[in-house]
């Protein structure tokens, strides 16, 4: 229908910047009117961030290692997807939204307003659970970290690898949720296909996997620079040179998640009603 | 109470034809349900290779594993959501008025919808076999106990999502509810790591719980790892478990129907 993403080109960046926190800070104003949710949400994210915890924990009483891999640097594998999962849900929970948008045509409405739709939509829910996984997450990365003995000279890389990690998780999961401008249905089905994956693929070194695996997910689907190649640098098992990637995969994921958002919206045609 | 049988029986069908009219929740099922059990069957061929971990060889491994992906798919594939929708959006108002039992009705609509899955399991389970291969059940008597195991877990489900959802009379959304249950449930039923695995302390707390009849229990039986007097213990605390939730949710539901407010009335 139209092609609403031409607005945003002209809105100055500051403003786009200022509507998204507006939103987001309605959110939490929203969130806090209901406690029990709140709490609900929070402990099933620390509770599932825990049992990772108590799940490696068990595994590495009957084995030395996996793959070369040992208990603190599966921690760390583990932590870094947690706080990038959280990330996503606490700054960009609303992606999920979309497909539930498209049914309804709520995006009529997002289309009308002065601001990228892409925005407004992502910063339209935030994901309570997202407490637990990150201060959980970050809780087994710090412990993984000083366990692997990294030292304090690495924290910029992990921090940069934090930062990227959520950019990627977010622009990945917008981009398959926004096949739902083609596909309709109230689920983002392929988002879900990859988070449930990659939660299970994803807290094991990828060298276990057959080659075809290692290169859909380092090349096709690039979820492996969300946890895996940086913390495979910082332990020693990958060579400095993959980092670059790093922000490759950040500026291809943006990318390929404005894209195919554009393209959708381009596609879009109403609820009909 | 003009609750019957039929009643129950078309609840059931209903249930199973709704789920069915969604062909792609069976692909997407098969996806997530095989993917994660290929993962699994990666990591344990990688950390067992030709050896032996707490009892469990590759063998043993690959027919846990299948048994897993087999309980996941039943649990997880259930509609557990159209129960805790019509809590959230006051559908539960009209149900209260039909001259059916609430409990009763939405167990059998969860046990449709339970039913749904098994074109999945099906086609999962038998591209595992031609894959991996897996040994057959130890004795002809355990695979029956093991398919009585299976049969239980129907009864079990219910009990445990029917509690969980029953929380939506106090909060606004399910989709944590839904999370904790799941979390709790993959990790205390062996899913994600064998309870054999597990320190002592922590196998005493998931047996404790209903989940290790998920996957513990039919596994166990299935493998021989317990006689058949163990099998038939296991069974009987699975069918305990089974009643026990739902008198608790027959006594939790009567006090959260209280909260039931629709429109301010």
């Amino acid at each position: 229908m139209a092609d609403t993403q031409t607005p945003a080109i002209a809105v100055p960046v500051r403003h786009v910047f200022a509507i998204y926190w507006r939103t987001w800070f309605a959110q939490i104003r929203s969130i806090v009117e209901y406690p029990a949710d709140l709490w609900v949400m929070a402990s099933a994210g620390a509770v599932w961030n825990i049992l990772q915890f108590a799940f490696l924990a068990v595994l590495f009483a009957n084995v030395p290692d996996v793959a070369g891999w040992g208990y603190h640097e599966m921690l760390l594998l583990s932590g870094l997807l947690s706080v990038a999962g959280g990330c996503n849900a606490l700054f960009w929970d609303g992606a999920w939204s979309t497909g539930a948008m498209v049914i309804k045509g709520d995006i009529d409405y997002r289309i009308t307003r002065p601001a990228p739709v892409i925005i407004q939509v992502g910063s339209s829910h935030i994901g309570m659970q997202s407490i637990g996984e990150v201060v959980f997450g970050v809780a087994m990365m710090v412990y993984g970290w000083i366990g692997a003995g990294i030292g304090f000279a690495a924290i910029p890389i992990g921090v940069l690898a934090i930062a990227c990690a959520a950019v990627i998780q977010s622009a990945l999961v917008t981009a398959l949720c926004a096949v739902n401008f083609w596909i309709k249905g109230q689920a983002s089905i392929f988002a879900f296909l990859m988070i449930e994956l990659q939660g299970n693929a994803m807290k094991m070194p990828l060298g276990i996997f057959p080659i075809a695996v290692r290169l859909v997910a380092m090349f096709i689907v690039p979820v492996a620079f969300i946890n895996f190649v940086p913390v495979a640098v910082v332990t020693g098992h990958m060579s400095a040179w993959w980092l670059a990637g790093i922000p490759a995969a950040v500026v291809g994921s943006v990318l390929l998640a404005a894209g195919v958002y554009r393209l959708g919206l381009r596609a879009y045609d109403s609820a009909g009603h | 109470m003009s609750h019957s049988i039929a009643v129950d029986r078309a609840l059931v069908v209903i249930s199973f034809k709704r789920r069915l009219a969604y062909k792609s929740h069976w692909f997407f099922g098969l996806a997530i349900g095989g993917g994660s059990m290929l993962i699994a069957m990666v990591m344990w061929q990688n950390l067992i290779g030709s050896g032996t971990l707490s009892g469990y060889d590759w063998d043993s491994m690959r027919a846990y594993t299948i048994i897993g992906f087999v309980a996941a798919t039943m649990v997880f594939g259930a509609a557990d959501w159209i129960m805790a929708d019509r809590i959230l959006d006051g559908h539960i108002a009209v149900d209260l008025t039909k001259p059916v039992d609430f409990q009763r009705a939405r167990a059998a609509e969860y046990v449709g919808s339970m039913l749904s899955t098994f074109p999945t399991a099906v086609m999962g389970v038998v591209a595992a076999w031609l894959l991996f291969q897996p040994p057959g059940p130890a004795t002809p008597l355990a695979g029956l106990l093991t398919v009585v195991s299976f049969l239980l877990m129907f009864p079990l489900a219910f009990g445990l999502t029917y509690l969980s959802t029953l929380v939506c009379f106090w909060t606004k959304r399910y989709l944590g509810i839904m999370w904790l249950r799941e979390a709790l449930l993959s990790f205390f039923s062996g899913l994600m790591i064998p309870l054999a695995f597990m320190p002592g302390w922590l196998q005493a707390v998931a047996w404790a719980l209903p989940f290790p009849h998920f996957t513990t229990t039919p596994s166990a039986i299935y493998l021989g790892r317990v006689d058949t007097a163990g099998a038939l213990g296991l069974l009987a605390a699975e069918a305990a478990w089974a009643v026990g939730l739902w008198v608790l949710g027959w006594l939790v539901f009567r006090t959260a129907v209280k909260k039931v407010t629709v429109h301010g009335g």
